[in-house]
This record gives C-alpha cells, sequence and structure tokens, in this order.
C-alpha cells in the first residue's frame, strides 16, 4: 500500500517546437496540501493538465494508490476522484449556477431527460456542508467573481473528487476571500482529501501547504517540507540564482506636477456602479507613482479614462498644463502620454504588421513619414533600425519580421521602445512585466528608473507586490474605484498593503495628505 | 381568413424548421450560412425521390406514405451534405462563413447541373401529377366528395392542408425539447457556449458539433423539401428564393429560442403571404379587399422581414442571447 | 541553457508569406479543376448518349474552353478565339469589381458578403440615371459618367448600411449585409416595377427587361478592344477595372489611409490604442466595398447590350458572390484580383462552350468555383498552421522555454477573416454585449 495517493513519475509532455515537462516526478500524500511552485512557463498548469487528464504526455506513468492508471479525458480523471479548478474559470456565463456544476455528470432518466431535483438537493447539502455559499439558480454571469469559483469547488466535490487541483486559485480573490480559501482547504485536508495547490505566491505556500514542489523551466527542481524551509530559499529554488527582491535605484527627486488627475470618474461597462469613482492624484517629475490594487478594482477603466479609450463621465485631466479631458486619444498622446498597455498582444501591437509598422504605429502620420499620405519608407526604415539597436529587440528578420513570430520579451521591448522613444514627459506603463521571464523583468525595470532619473513622471499600474513595492517611489492603493491609501515603500509591508487592497483599511483625507 | 391562416402557415413552416436548424448548428459553435444551399439540396432530392417513387409504381392515394419517406430520405441527404460544412468548420478548423457560402454556391451549381442533364429544362418537377393531387389532405383523402365541409375549426386543421405541415411541427418540438431538456441537449448547447469548459468536463465537443451541424443539415433538409413540395409545386429549380437567408433572419429575431422563432416565422410568412397574395386577399369575406386599397407594393412586404431584423439587431445588440463561442473553431491547445 | 542566436538574414522568396499564399490559391485552383473533369468523367460514363469522346470532349473545354475555336467536322478545334478572348474579359470587368470590393473589405477584416445588393444598387442608379439623361440633350459622354457616378454613391451608400453596424453596435457585418442584400433586391424590383419608361416595352415582349444602354448610346468607349477582340463584347470597362485595381493597390499599400485602414483589418483595439479612429475606418472601408461592388454592375450595363432583368427580388446576382472566390485566390492582393477575376471568367467561358459543344451544361464552371470556394476556406487555415509551425520553431531558439511556454495558437490576431472571431471574443471580455 503506497503511502502516496498520487505518483507522477517522469512525465515528459512537448508541445511543438517546446518541452513543457521533462522528466518530472510529483508525488501526492493523502491528505496533504501540496504546492507547485514555479514562474511563469515553468510548467506547472501543464503538468497538472496532463494529471487532469487534458494532456496526454509523451513519456512516464501516472499512479494512483500504487496502482499505474491511465488518464486519457478529464471523465477518466474524475473517474478517479481527481478534480480541478482551473485559473481561468470554465464555466457557462448563461447556464445557471446549478446546470455549470452538473454538465458533465447530469442524472438523467431512461430516455435522457434531466433529473434535476436530486442533484439540486445534492448542491446544497455539499454547500452547507463545506460553508461554499452559492445562490443555485443564479445565471453565472450574473454572480461576484468570490462565487463563481465557489462553483467552481462545488463542482468537485459534486463529482466526490477527493484529490483536488487548485490552479493558481487566489489571482482573483481579496486577501480575505485567500484566507477563507485557505480555510477551506485545510478542511478538506482534515477530511482526508489531498490537495495540489500551483502558485507563484511565497506567502501563501509558507502559509497553508505541507510540502512544496519546485519546476523550473519545465524541469523538476525538488520537493521541500514547508516548516523546513523559508522563502529566501524557494525563491532561489524557483529562479536559479539569489533573486533580489529589491531593485537598487537611487532616491528619487520629484519635480513640478506632470499630470493631475481630479475626480476623475468612469463608468463600468459590465455593472451599474462606476468603475473610477472620483479619484484625484498627481504624478511629478521624476517619479514613479504606482497604483497597487487587486485586479478589477478599476484600474484598467482608470488608465483608459487617462488614455481616452473609454469616455470619462466626470472629472478634470490635465498634462503639462494642457486639458486633456475631453481630447481624443491621439490629441493626449500628443500632449504628452506614452503609453505601454496592459494587453500587449489587444492593444500594443498589430502582431500582422512588422517589426518597423509597428514601431510607426503612432508616428506614421508625423511629416517625417509621410508625404500628402503616401508612406515614406525609407524613412520609416531608417527609424526602425534605430530603435532595435537602441532597445536591443531581438527578431528574425530584423524590421521586416512578422511582430507575431517575435517572443514575448522582444515584443513587449518594441513597445516599450516605441513608446519611450517619443521621450514624452509621462510615461503610463501598465503590468509591463507580466509575463515575461526574469532578464526581462530585470530590464524593464531598469529602463524604466532611468526614464525617472531622467526626469520623466512614471505613473505604473502593477499587480505583483513586489515590483509595486521595489520599482515605485510612491504608492497609491485603488479599491472599488476609489483611491483608499498613499502609501511609502519604504515604510509599508506587503501586509499593509493587502489590508489596503482588500479595503480593509482606509486612509481619511488628512492621512493621505500627511502621507 | 382559414385560406389566409393556412396559407400563412405554408411559409411559415419551412421557415420554422430551417430556423431551427440554424439554431442547432449555432447553439453547438457552429456558424452554418449554408441553410440556404442545404434547403435547395434537399428540395431537389426530394423531387429526385417522389420521382423515383412514382416511378416504381406508387400511385396518388398512397401520396401520402411517399411523402414521408422521402422526407425522412431528404432529411438524411441534408445530413450529408451538411457534412461538408461540419468537417471545414470542425476538423479544418476553417472560416466557417466562407465554408458556408461555399456550400451556398454548391448546391445550386449541382443541383443545376444535374436538372440540365436529367430533364434538358431548367427545371425537375414530378413524374407525373402535382403536389396538391398527390399529398394534401383534402375530403376526398378519406373518400368524401370534393367540397365537402367539417366546418371552419376542423377545416383549417385538415382541408387542404399537407401533412407536412404537422410533421414539422412535431419534429420542431422534438427538437426544442432535445435541446433544452436532455442531458445531450444540454451538453450540446455549452459547446455553443464555452467550449473549453465543456471539454474540462469531459465532452466530446467534436463530436457535439458534429451533432449540431449534422441536426442542422437535416432540419435545414426537409425545409427545403417541404418549400418544394407546398410553396413550388414540388418543383426543384435550382433556388429557393432566399429563404434559407429569411430563415437566418427569423433565428436572430427569435433570439436563438425555440419559441421566439416560432412566433418571428409566422409573422414573416404572414408578410410573404401578403406579399404574395394580397390583391386578391379579402379578410374577413366582406368582399373588401383591404390590403389591395392600401396599395403599399408587395415588394414592400417582402421587405420588411429583413428591415425587422435589422432594427431588432440595432435595438437588443446588448440581450442577444447569440451563443458566445460560435464561429470560433475549437482548438484543444487553447487553454 | 545556453542561447542560440536566431536565424537572421531575409527568407527566400519562395518561402515567403506571399508565395505561401500563391501556392495555396493554385492548390485550389488544381483541385477545383480535378472535381469539375471528375464530375464531367462520372456523368459521361453514367449518361448514355456520352461516348468517351464526348467525355474528352467535355475535360478539354474544361482546361481550354476559352481556346476553344468550335467544332470542324465533328472535332473540337482550339486557337486563339478573339470573340472568346474578348467575352472574357467583358465577363472579367464586373468579377474584378466584384473581387476588389470583397479583397479591400477582407483586408480591412471585414467579410462583405453584401457586394451582391450593392451591385444591384449600382446597377438601378446606372441604367435610371443613364435612360433618362440618354434621353435628354445631355451628351453622352456626360450622360455615362453621371451614370456611373450615381451608380458608385449608390453603392457606397449601401456598403455604409453594414459598415455603421459593425462600426458602432458591433454586429457582425455578415448578417447585416445579407439583410442589406435583399432588401437590395425588393427595392430595386420596386423601383424598375413603378418606372414603366424605364422597361423594355418597345422589343416585343422584353417587358421584364430595361431597355439596355446602346438604346441611348450610353455607352462605354471600346479603347482599342474592338481592334483586339473584334466581335466580342469586349469594351474599355476592363480597362477601366484594371486602373481601378491599380488604384487600390497604391492606396492599401502606399498612403497612410491604407496603412490605418489595414492596422484596424489586423487588430482594431491596437489600431485604436494607436489613436486610428477605429470607427471611421471601419465605416469608410466598407463605403469603398461598397462603391467597388456596384462599380462592377455599373460597368456591366454600361458596356451598352447587357440587359438587366429586372424582377430580382427572388434570386441575387451571381456575380455578386463570385467576387468572394476571386479576392481569395488573389489572397486579397488587388493586382492579384485582375489575374483571378479573368480566371474566373475563363471559367464561365469554359462552361459555356461545355453548353454550345457538347451535351454537358455550364453548371459545371459553377461547381469547380464553388469547390474552389470551399477549399479557399482551408487554404488560410493551412497558410497559418504553416506560420505557426515556423513560430513554434523560431520560439525553441529564441526563447529557450523561459518565457511563455504556453502551447497555444495565438488565433487571437490572425488574418483577415477570422478578425471577426477576434470581435466576438473581445465582445464577450468587453461584458458580454452581444
Amino acid at each position: 500500500m503506497s503511502e502516496y495517493v498520487i505518483e507522477m513519475n517522469h512525465i515528459r509532455k512537448e508541445f511543438p517546437g517546446i518541452v513543457a515537462n521533462d522528466d518530472i516526478t510529483l508525488q501526492l500524500k493523502k491528505g496533504e496540501i501540496h504546492a507547485l511552485l514555479g514562474e511563469n512557463g515553468a510548467g506547472k498548469s501543464t503538468l497538472m493538465s496532463v494529471l487532469f487528464g487534458l494532456y496526454q504526455p509523451e513519456a512516464g506513468e501516472i499512479k494512483k494508490d500504487g496502482k499505474v492508471v491511465e488518464i486519457r479525458d478529464p471523465n477518466d480523471a474524475t473517474a478517479l476522484g481527481i478534480g480541478m479548478v482551473h485559473q481561468h474559470f470554465k464555466l457557462v456565463d448563461v447556464f445557471t449556477v446549478l446546470d455549470n456544476i452538473i454538465l458533465g455528470a447530469e442524472t438523467t432518466d431512461k430516455l435522457g431527460f434531466l433529473k434535476k431535483k436530486e442533484a439540486r438537493e445534492k448542491v446544497i447539502a455539499l454547500s452547507e456542508r463545506y460553508g461554499l455559499k452559492v445562490d443555485v439558480d443564479a445565471k453565472v454571469e450574473d454572480i461576484t467573481v468570490g462565487m463563481q469559483q465557489r462553483v467552481e469547488i462545488l463542482k468537485m466535490l459534486y463529482r466526490d473528487n477527493d484529490i483536488l487541483i487548485f490552479d493558481e486559485p487566489t489571482a482573483v480573490l481579496t486577501p480575505q476571500e485567500i484566507n477563507e480559501l485557505m480555510e477551506i482547504m485545510r478542511g478538506f485536508a482534515r477530511e482526508g482529501k489531498s490537495i495540489l495547490f500551483i502558485t507563484h505566491k511565497l506567502n501563501e505556500i509558507m502559509a497553508v501547504s505541507d510540502r512544496v514542489t519546485v519546476l523550473r523551466k519545465g524541469k523538476y527542481i525538488g520537493t521541500v517540507n514547508t516548516q523546513n524551509t523559508n522563502k529566501q530559499e524557494l525563491s532561489n529554488m524557483m529562479v536559479g540564482r539569489p533573486v533580489q527582491l529589491e531593485i537598487h535605484k537611487k532616491d528619487a527627486v520629484p519635480g513640478e506636477t506632470v499630470l493631475d488627475v481630479r475626480n476623475l470618474t468612469v463608468p463600468s461597462k459590465i455593472h451599474k456602479n462606476d468603475a473610477v469613482r472620483g479619484v484625484s492624484f498627481q504624478v511629478h517629475k521624476g517619479e514613479i507613482l504606482c497604483i497597487a490594487g487587486i485586479d478589477g478594482n478599476g484600474q484598467t477603466e482608470l488608465i483608459h479614462g487617462l488614455t481616452g479609450l473609454e469616455k470619462a463621465s466626470a472629472g478634470k485631466i490635465t498634462l503639462c498644463g494642457e486639458d486633456i479631458s475631453n481630447a481624443s486619444i491621439r490629441k493626449r498622446s500628443r500632449a504628452g502620454m506614452a503609453h505601454i498597455p496592459e494587453d500587449r498582444h489587444k492593444h500594443g501591437l498589430v502582431l500582422g504588421y512588422t517589426l518597423e509598422q509597428n514601431l510607426v504605429l503612432q508616428k506614421y502620420k508625423e511629416p517625417r513619414f509621410q508625404n500628402h499620405g503616401f508612406i515614406r519608407f525609407g524613412e520609416v526604415r531608417k527609424y526602425a533600425e534605430k530603435l532595435i539597436e537602441e532597445y536591443d529587440v531581438r527578431s528574425g528578420q530584423g524590421p521586416i519580421t512578422i511582430a507575431r513570430s517575435m517572443s514575448g520579451g522582444n515584443q513587449q521591448k518594441a513597445i516599450i521602445a516605441r513608446e519611450l522613444d517619443r521621450d514624452e514627459p509621462l510615461v503610463v506603463a501598465v503590468q509591463p512585466t507580466r509575463g515575461l521571464d526574469v532578464g526581462a523583468i530585470e530590464h524593464i525595470h531598469a529602463q524604466l528608473v532611468a526614464e525617472r532619473d531622467e526626469g520623466k513622471a512614471i505613473l505604473l499600474v502593477s499587480l505583483e507586490l513586489d515590483e509595486v513595492l521595489g520599482l515605485s517611489d510612491r504608492i497609491l492603493v485603488i479599491y472599488e474605484g476609489e483611491l483608499v491609501g498613499e502609501l511609502d515603500p519604504k515604510h509599508t509591508t506587503p501586509e499593509e498593503l493587502g489590508l489596503y487592497m482588500s479595503g480593509a483599511k482606509r486612509q481619511g483625507k488628512e492621512e493621505k495628505q500627511n502621507a | 381568413m382559414v385560406f389566409l391562416i393556412q396559407q400563412t402557415m405554408l411559409y411559415a413552416v419551412p421557415l420554422m424548421i430551417v430556423a431551427l436548424a440554424g439554431v442547432c448548428a449555432e447553439r453547438s459553435g457552429v456558424i452554418n450560412l449554408a441553410l440556404e444551399g442545404i434547403m435547395i439540396f434537399g428540395a431537389f432530392m426530394g423531387v429526385i425521390f417522389i420521382r423515383m417513387f412514382q416511378g416504381m409504381g406508387f400511385v396518388q392515394e398512397q401520396g401520402q406514405i411517399i411523402m414521408l419517406i422521402s422526407m425522412l430520405l431528404t432529411g438524411i441527404c441534408g445530413v450529408a451534405f451538411s457534412m461538408l460544412l461540419a468537417f471545414s468548420a470542425i476538423n479544418l478548423r476553417a472560416d466557417q462563413t466562407i465554408g458556408g457560402t461555399a456550400l451556398n454556391m454548391l448546391a445550386p451549381a449541382v443541383v443545376l447541373f444535374f436538372i440540365y442533364m436529367i430533364a434538358q429544362q431548367s427545371t425537375l418537377g414530378m413524374a407525373s401529377g402535382g403536389a396538391a393531387g398527390w399529398f394534401m389532405i383534402r375530403p376526398s383523402t378519406f373518400g368524401l366528395p370534393k367540397d365537402y365541409s367539417w366546418g371552419p375549426v376542423l377545416d383549417l386543421f385538415l382541408n387542404k392542408v399537407y401533412p407536412s405541415t404537422y410533421v414539422c411541427l412535431i419534429i420542431f418540438i422534438q427538437v426544442s425539447i432535445f435541446l433544452y431538456k436532455t442531458r445531450t441537449g444540454l451538453r450540446l448547447r455549452s459547446c455553443g457556449e464555452n467550449p473549453q469548459a465543456a471539454d474540462s468536463l469531459g465532452i466530446n465537443v467534436f463530436k457535439m458539433r458534429y451533432l449540431g451541424v449534422g441536426l442542422s443539415g437535416f432540419l435545414a433538409g426537409i425545409g427545403g423539401f417541404t418549400y418544394s413540395m407546398t410553396t413550388a409545386n414540388c418543383t426543384s429549380t435550382g433556388e429557393v428564393a432566399g429563404y434559407g437567408f429569411l430563415a437566418l433572419a427569423v433565428m436572430i429575431f427569435g433570439n436563438w429560442t425555440p419559441l421566439n422563432i416560432a412566433l418571428g416565422s409566422l409573422l414573416f410568412g404572414l408578410f410573404k403571404c401578403i406579399a404574395a397574395i394580397y390583391a386578391s386577399l379579402d379578410i374577413n369575406g366582406d368582399g373588401v379587399y383591404l390590403l389591395a386599397e392600401i396599395g403599399i407594393s408587395p415588394y414592400v412586404y417582402r421587405m420588411l422581414p429583413y428591415v425587422i431584423t435589422l432594427i431588432v439587431l440595432a435595438f437588443t445588440s446588448k440581450s442577444s442571447r447569440v451563443p458566445k463561442a460560435e464561429g470560433i473553431p475549437y482548438d484543444k491547445g487553447q487553454r | 541553457m545556453p542561447r542560440i542566436e536566431p536565424e537572421s538574414g531575409k527568407i527566400k522568396w519562395y518561402k515567403s508569406d506571399g508565395a505561401k499564399s500563391v501556392y495555396a490559391s493554385l492548390i485550389s485552383i488544381l483541385i477545383g479543376l480535378a472535381v469539375g473533369t471528375l464530375v464531367i468523367i462520372i456523368v459521361g460514363l453514367l449518361k448514355s448518349n456520352i461516348s468517351p469522346k464526348g467525355i474528352w470532349d467535355g475535360v478539354r473545354l474544361v482546361f481550354l474552353g476559352v481556346f476553344s475555336t468550335g467544332r470542324t467536322d465533328g472535332q473540337l478545334t482550339f486557337g486563339f478565339n478573339p470573340v472568346n478572348m474578348g467575352n472574357m474579359l467583358f465577363r472579367a470587368t464586373p468579377l474584378i469589381m466584384t473581387g476588389l470590393s470583397v479583397a479591400v473589405a477582407f483586408k480591412t477584416g471585414l467579410f462583405n458578403i453584401g457586394a451582391a445588393g450593392q451591385y444591384l444598387m449600382g446597377t438601378m442608379g446606372t441604367l435610371s440615371v443613364g435612360l433618362w439623361l440618354g434621353w435628354s440633350s445631355c451628351p453622352s459622354w456626360l450622360a455615362w459618367i453621371c451614370a456611373f457616378l450615381t451608380g458608385i454613391v449608390l453603392g457606397a451608400l449601401w456598403g455604409a448600411i453594414p459598415g455603421l453596424f459593425k462600426a458602432f453596435l458591433n454586429i457582425n457585418e455578415v448578417i447585416t449585409c445579407i439583410m442589406t442584400n435583399w432588401i437590395a433586391a425588393n427595392l430595386v424590383t420596386w423601383w424598375f416595377d413603378v418606372h414603366e419608361e424605364f422597361k423594355n416595352a418597345a422589343e416585343g415582349g422584353k417587358v421584364g427587361y430595361i431597355i439596355p444602354l446602346k438604346n441611348v448610346d450610353v455607352v462605354t468607349p471600346k479603347l482599342g478592344m474592338d481592334i483586339l477582340f473584334p466581335d466580342s463584347q469586349a469594351n474599355g470597362g476592363f480597362w477601366i477595372a484594371c486602373l481601378i485595381a491599380v488604384l487600390m493597390w497604391v492606396i492599401m499599400t502606399k498612403t497612410t489611409f491604407g496603412f490605418e485602414l489595414r492596422a484596424c483589418g489586423l487588430n482594431r483595439h491596437a489600431a485604436k490604442y494607436a489613436g486610428i479612429n477605429d470607427k471611421r475606418n471601419i465605416v469608410l472601408s466598407m463605403v469603398i466595398a461598397g462603391a467597388l461592388a456596384s462599380a462592377g454592375g455599373c460597368l456591366y450595363f454600361l458596356s451598352g447590350n447587357t440587359e438587366f432583368y429586372w424582377s430580382t427580388y427572388m434570386s441575387l446576382p451571381a456575380d455578386g458572390f463570385n467576387g468572394i472566390p476571386v479576392a481569395l485566390l488573389a489572397s486579397n492582393h488587388p493586382i492579384g484580383v485582375i489575374f483571378a477575376g479573368m480566371f474566373m471568367s475563363t471559367l464561365n467561358i469554359a462552361g459555356l462552350q461545355l453548353k454550345y459543344l457538347t451535351a454537358y451544361n455550364e453548371y459545371i464552371a459553377n461547381i469547380i468555383i464553388a469547390t474552389i470556394v470551399y477549399l479557399s476556406a482551408f487554404a488560410m487555415f493551412f497558410k497559418m498552421l504553416l506560420n505557426t509551425k515556423r513560430k513554434k520553431a523560431k520560439e525553441v531558439q529564441i526563447a529557450v522555454t523561459t518565457e511563455e511556454a504556453k502551447p497555444e495558437i495565438e488565433s487571437a490576431e490572425t488574418d483577415e477573416a477570422a478578425a471577426e472571431a477576434e470581435d466576438a471574443v473581445d465582445d464577450e471580455e468587453e461584458g458580454g454585449q452581444q
């Protein structure tokens, strides 16, 4: 009788051109909470997808309770008692909570007609037993993110799963909801259910897990007992070298106000309340101001309202003395705003265009690049080559490379090259390092600090606490559309930030002015 | 009045069943623009089968039977034809609107080619007799004299009615129940809204989409045959006067829901009916040809369904129930 | 892990993206012709009145129809047939225009399936104004210009409708185009039904047709076509179409306007972020597409001797839809459209030759064309696949599995017509608007 309820031995999973899992061995004990740690692209999600039957490994075996099993699809996984809560919820928005839970595991009569009464009773019973509050008849599109996650958990419990996989479950939760989730997981573990918990957040691992397995670039690095390790050691295993959790930079010397935002209000597209409610702040020359907060609290709309992508319903925006509150995107851009957008594939690049076409995406109308409406191709080429050289943008064929074929890091570098070269007084950088490797992240951080030292005003929006604390000179926390606190990164802690981000703490007016 | 209702039903029934065909495909995630083409093919095959049965020696009294069998066979042909779209859209993940348009071009080409090869003319009709004589339910079907009347209510249902109307209605109801009350229907619909979710629950998205498209082909094929039989005297001409596209309009107007589609097809069918017969339409039998006197051109009535659909599209875009994942090929690699 | 430097230097021309498109088109054509040939052979074998020689004749005409010079002593002869060639160019003219219409729309991310309706609106405008002015004392050349412009303006307006729906309400242009097609069909029929003066009552029994413009001498000049191809219907319209194609090419590739349009087509959101007015561009694109499609109708009827069957409420003009395969075969390249249009016209001529010279009929050509469209739907897919494979190989070299080792195919930014899919996804992200 094996001590391990699940063993994944020497798993190898390939995709065209990439080895996502290279000879990985993972062992899960019964009743333990086992964390799977690694950076983006380490192969954690892939490995769990193999366990859940979404992918078939090229090599390796999986054992349950010591016996070799074959998991060809999620049905096999479910039959073995394995369930998964995905990072991006797999819910059908227009179906009710109940329909979502029973989908794929429906009880029917002989003719195939659905029998919902028993299902409903079972779901309600499970919900009460584990403290997972849901509204069974509500449509998924109408319920909160927290409740949606509970629906995903109930999906697993409904199928009597007792090996539960959670893929980055806390990305969308407030710190309070994260604590609740961890309690629920501990509850499952006490009952004898075994939990695999994918994350890249060291705090959570230290708080709730029994053991940690670390993956790096598709390879297995090691497994440790949580109580015998610490964050520094885990972090070292994760990136392979001692990571400076801090960014070295000189102190900021802020100058005059470059951007002045007063009472900005932006309506929400999803619900009736405003997404941004009467927000006011200033960004000065030579400082990096960071807007911190959990995703979904209005940062996106704030930036959209600032850049002109969305129309603000109230408020005044002044950039370098010019009122741009009602100006078009192009006018704001020319008034002095450079923008590194949140989603580089959606808003930053035209993937079907070449690198040089992307580099002149905003400048093509300048007299330098066009003559009575006809493009000056020679000038475009010269400009592109200059930027490629200066910002070290690598690509297969230089300026004529199709953007789609470039790597993520170089695509981001191209966007940054384009925006920073414009030499605008204000740089709006939204999650500039999302999804990039450590090397590229360091490079981009260094560039932003350099810009700051040259006197630019930088408005940074970031979800990564390390980046928020390490890179910024001043932090503003946004919660449910309002600025609830202004903090000095040198004098605050991640915990304090978390409290503000979850709305548990907010500064009164005088506190903000004094900070 | 009875006449008006019956005529409207004739126009509405093919619309209804073909609109539902569109729904079956779209709810599983595949846009089926080829409804027109499948109808054309169905109309043609239906006529071929009827001629075949006539050639085998069946007689007019057995008309309804051969009609029913032909409907079934035509439906199967519709399934086969729609497999072209299914393969292209599902397995090869090709563009669905282009694929559908291709089938809309292929069907009349193939049909007209064979009509000319068979009949050396541009239409193909029954081997003998006409649709009304062979297929309609009339007093004579029951051995009663020709001008017998059962009274206005029963007359509505039994006198000079095609059995295809009832068959289509029954199929319509059955398919609707299937979509909303059965397990497979639930799974099918999930594939049109969020195929990743369905896949992660072990549902075979490919199979469900094939089912959706196949069902779509079956219904559209039957719709095409019904159209040619009831409004074109069981003649295949290589076109169905835009019915397939009108059915798309009904589908949108009906917000992808069976009940609304039924109502929508009645409305649009009414317009088509009025357009065709308005000059001789005496609504309450009092000798007043009201619509003729108003003088609105029949072309306005024919345009109305499309104009109305545009207006509906414009004003209800936010609450539209269009299946979220329709038109997007399902790629297992994307998580 | 060692960092492997990406391959630098240019890609050979025959491996380039453009070359791949040509290969894909050629394959589609070959398979289409093969299917047509197969149909001829099979039907020939099944039908008793077609001999093996008849089958061989049929096959030869499929490939060489435009060169057919009729029969001598029962044998098919081939050679330069000015009538066939001229007619081929004549019939290619509307196809080039509708092909341009669809191609330009595709390049900006829109599927203009409404070319047929726009074609009809152009026809209505040109015939009406042409006849009106023709009957008046207006000089012919002025009447021609007015007729042509009226047609284009009507087509442009008609194209604007789906454009506005897409730009401002985010409603898929395919469905609005289908609606406008049929509204146009009814509208045009209604217009001519009411205007008795346009109907050709004079020429015994042709009341179902509109008076041909040659009757009022509002006709496109031959511009040398009558010398090159005597006795055919060819006229200067072909040169005009070619000129417009070149114009479109210049606009799309060499101007800032074209740059904006294509950017919108490839990624509407990034274009918006860059300050490009995406809504305006979508509408403009459909307006241009509408004008181009309607110009096809204008040129066809301005040739003078063509007759318009005005009761069109039950069927849409084939040339409207045949623009789709033209655009697809040309991979949406304006100059390529000229050749693709000529090729399609060649097929049509071959079909007619089949009808006149053999026991087969002209619908073989339509079958071949439909097959080509069907295959073109996957041609784009195969191209995408080839691109992705190349990209993955590069990623192994460049990325060294450090970044996004996600195995997805980035279908968020694929080709023109698939940009619709992106809209659907984004509508979902923008809060479930649709």
